[in-house]
């Protein structure tokens, strides 16, 4: 072959399909099919099901009859249990979004601090996260038990022992008691994985920043107050967000160890859901309760990007 | 060069239209019978698929009831689909909302029989009850009614889930007080409840005289002449409100607060009736015979009596047990009245089911047969079985599609927060009442 020739057999040498043409795009869609049918069938498929099923009257065995926005205004009109579940849900995102927070924030900064053994204690910590929930909510029901567990043991001996009138509360069967036994249960369950996410962004925060806060003569509190919570913000912004949706989605905890009770104290919006859905056979009441509460997280999610501009300090590029 | 391409796309395209149509073909395409062989075959054999909800243990009786019915009737294929508890339900709707009369099983067991016999999907059973000069009187007084929609029959009960009370020999005999028998009245149960109850020094409660799930609270109620609505098939108003249940409910809250029963929920969180009853930290339980074949086979030393009443009140256990049903939809209606006449017979299935012990059969013939009462098994006082049985009333449960919304929205809740003491028992029950009265009238009852 002469030099003259060259551009041409190269053409022919490289066969048509292994010639990459950035144009040509329809292997890399070939690859992506089985996880798109996946999502199409499971997901998209089903999601718009439960839109339409919203406006239809449906227990599944007689043909779906269609109501229009009775489903939506029952709700909103004349159901009281929705009401209590929705006040329960929001009980449950205003004390465990922040609780999960700080307690995170609170054990990365601990162990931060350059501790011996690092790995071990995120482990510990980081254990209720993988833990089957169902299995630690079992656990927890008989934890709280008033008569025979644990944690009633302890507080009816320090009681007989000191001679202080003092008695366990019931926990679960009270409904006063019942909504902090799960809070307390999914933040013993969630707080690791907010410690981890954040500390991994102490570790991202430069020393330079600290020294340089110390030199001007900041304490302890300014330097966490002015350097570390601006650094971590949009980590902070990130988990707020996400515990947030986890919040409002909150179920297998109440479903394990209080089944809504006692008294509907712990009945919340998903589990409302899957009452209505499979407990009353009533689907489009469950579809719209879904759909209500995708409104409420969308326009939650949306109002926290909003508001994020107020708080959340980004290092570099600065626009969110 | 850019048509070529454009082409390729095009074809990209359509190359994922046909995958996409392919697959949903495949999905909605009846599934063709595996085999066309039977049509050849000189001895065709007609297959009746049979459901039903069970443990694994409970599944090895059923499949045992299974073979038994096939060696009589060589003709007649059984075949078993079991589901946990948890998916049967939601699987069985599935497999209706289909309307493919080959995925749907022939015979079914099921409860509550009104929400599905109000859709239609079952078959009413009165023509072949007739045809065949099926014997229902020997079901226990009222029970057929659990099976029952609009007059007809469309579910045949396989047992009764009727209570009894339960006592733990031990404890009775160490604190020395009389064994329950057939003449105690509410009275009497409190009177030993203050023996057998043990409070140590500190408050806490280490054992418990009695105790019996929530959900059964409307016996009280019922053995006092009171009801929940006023009507259980048709109701136009709650009745929880009525003199005799607000004395019946304040009795066992009286029960409650001087820590002689265990509350309920407390008592689920601890493993529930028969986890407290075996490790005796309760003395007695009201429970059906469900638990019996539990006792047994931890040797514990316990017998039962009937369940004591007030003076003025009667004997009120629950006529009431899941059902075997028929579709409607059933391709072999002949051959599956066949089975489920046999099934509850008691030379069929009923045997087989009492001999495994797990319940209290649904006809009085297998009941008084030695199958039940002379099993020698404990308990010993079986009799108490009977005469619950023979006072048996239905009403336990509303028998119309809404009440599972009224029970679990309303009720439930409102028993919880008097059962807590949250309200007094009044206060609670007139709140219950409230709310179920407004669900009813929106719902456009009574009907």
């Amino acid at each position: 072959m002469t030099a003259q020739t060259a551009p041409a057999p190269q053409h022919i040498a490289v066969s048509r399909w292994r010639r990459y043409r950035p144009d040509q795009q329809w292997e890399a869609y070939l690859f992506l099919l089985p996880s798109f049918i996946g999502f199409l069938v499971f997901v998209a498929i089903p999601v718009v099901a439960s839109l339409a099923l919203s406006f239809y009257d449906w227990n599944l065995l007689s043909p779906p009859e269609f109501v229009g926005f009775e489903n939506y205004s029952q709700l909103l009109t004349n159901d009281r249990v929705f009401r209590k579940v929705l006040f329960n849900t929001f009980y449950f995102i205003v004390t465990i979004v922040p609780l999960q927070l700080a307690f995170g924030l609170l054990l990365a900064v601990a162990l931060n601090q350059g501790l011996r053994g690092l790995e071990i204690y995120r482990l510990i910590y980081f254990m209720p996260v993988v833990t089957t929930i169902v299995a630690a909510a079992l656990v927890f029901q008989w934890f709280f038990n008033r008569d025979f567990g644990i944690l009633a043991a302890a507080i009816w001996e320090f009681g007989a022992t000191t001679g202080l009138p003092i008695q366990p509360p019931d926990w679960l069967n009270d409904p006063d008691w019942a909504k902090p036994a799960v809070v307390i249960l999914t933040l013993w369950k969630n707080s690791g994985f907010t410690m981890v996410i954040y500390l991994a962004a102490l570790q991202g925060v430069p020393a330079e920043l600290y020294d340089a806060a110390k030199v001007d003569g900041a304490s302890g509190w300014q330097r966490f107050r002015f350097v570390t919570f601006p650094m971590v913000s949009p980590t902070t912004f990130f988990l707020m967000v996400i515990q947030m949706i986890g919040a409002f989605q909150l179920f297998s905890e109440a479903f394990v160890m209080t089944q809504g009770g006692p008294a509907q104290a712990t009945l919340t919006i998903v589990y409302y859901i899957y009452q209505m859905a499979f407990e009353f056979q009533r689907m489009g009441r469950g579809a719209a309760v879904a759909w209500v509460l995708f409104i409420f997280i969308f326009i939650f999610t949306l109002v926290q990007t909003r508001l994020q501009r107020r708080w959340v300090h980004y290092e570099t590029g600065g626009e969110s | 060069m850019q048509n070529r391409q454009w082409q390729s796309s095009l074809s990209f395209k359509a190359l994922i239209v046909l995958a996409l149509t392919a697959m949903l073909l495949a999905a909605c395409a009846p599934i063709a019978p595996a085999d066309d062989g039977g049509m050849a075959a000189m001895d065709e054999k007609v297959t009746i698929t049979w459901a039903m909800w069970g443990s694994p243990a409970e599944v090895a009786t059923h499949q045992s009831v299974a073979d038994a019915f096939m060696e009589e009737n060589s003709d007649i294929a059984i075949e078993i689909l079991a589901e946990p508890w948890g998916d049967y339900f939601t699987k069985i709707q599935t497999l209706w909302a289909s309307g493919d009369s080959s995925v749907v099983p022939d015979v079914l067991f099921l409860s509550p029989i009104v929400n599905y016999a109000s859709e239609g999907v079952l078959e009413n059973l009165d023509p072949w009850i007739e045809a065949s000069g099926y014997d229902v009187d020997d079901y226990w007084p009222s029970l057929l009614q659990y099976g029952m929609y609009e007059g007809s029959v469309y579910g045949l009960p396989r047992d009764i889930g009727l209570e009894v009370l339960y006592y733990n020999i031990d404890i009775f005999d160490e604190v020395g007080v009389p064994y329950p028998d057939d003449t105690w009245t509410w009275d009497d149960l409190k009177a030993v409840s203050e023996l057998l109850t043990v409070v140590e020094d500190s408050g806490r409660v280490s054992r418990y005289a009695l105790g019996m799930e929530g959900g059964k609270w409307l016996l009280w109620v019922m053995q006092k002449g009171g009801m929940a609505l006023d009507d259980m098939r048709n109701p136009s108003r709650c009745a929880l409100a009525d003199p005799e249940a607000v004395e019946a409910v304040q009795f066992f809250r009286d029960m409650i607060d001087s820590n002689y029963f265990m509350p309920p929920a407390n008592m689920s969180q601890a493993g529930g009736d028969a986890a407290v009853f075996q490790s005796g930290q309760v003395a007695m339980i009201i429970q059906n015979a469900s638990r019996v074949s539990a006792f047994n086979s931890a040797g514990m030393n316990y017998d039962v009596s009937v369940i004591p009443i007030p003076a003025d009140g009667q004997r009120a256990s629950a006529a009431g047990g899941a059902a075997w049903v028929m579709s409607s939809l059933s391709d072999n209606k002949e051959e599956a009245w066949e089975f489920l006449s046999w099934l509850q017979s008691t030379d069929g299935g009923q045997r087989i089911y009492t001999a495994s012990g797990e319940i209290l059969p649904a006809l009085q013939s297998t009941a008084k047969s030695d199958a039940f009462l002379n099993s020698g098994q404990p308990p010993t006082n079986r009799q108490a079985f009977i005469t619950e049985g023979e006072n048996a009333r239905m009403g336990r449960i509303g028998y119309f599609v809404e009440y599972s919304e009224i029970n679990g929205s309303f009720v439930n809740p409102g028993r919880d927060q008097i059962l807590i003491g949250e309200v007094s028992v009044a206060d609670g029950l007139n709140a219950i009442c409230e709310q179920v009265d407004a669900f009813l009238a929106d719902n456009g009852f009574p009907k």
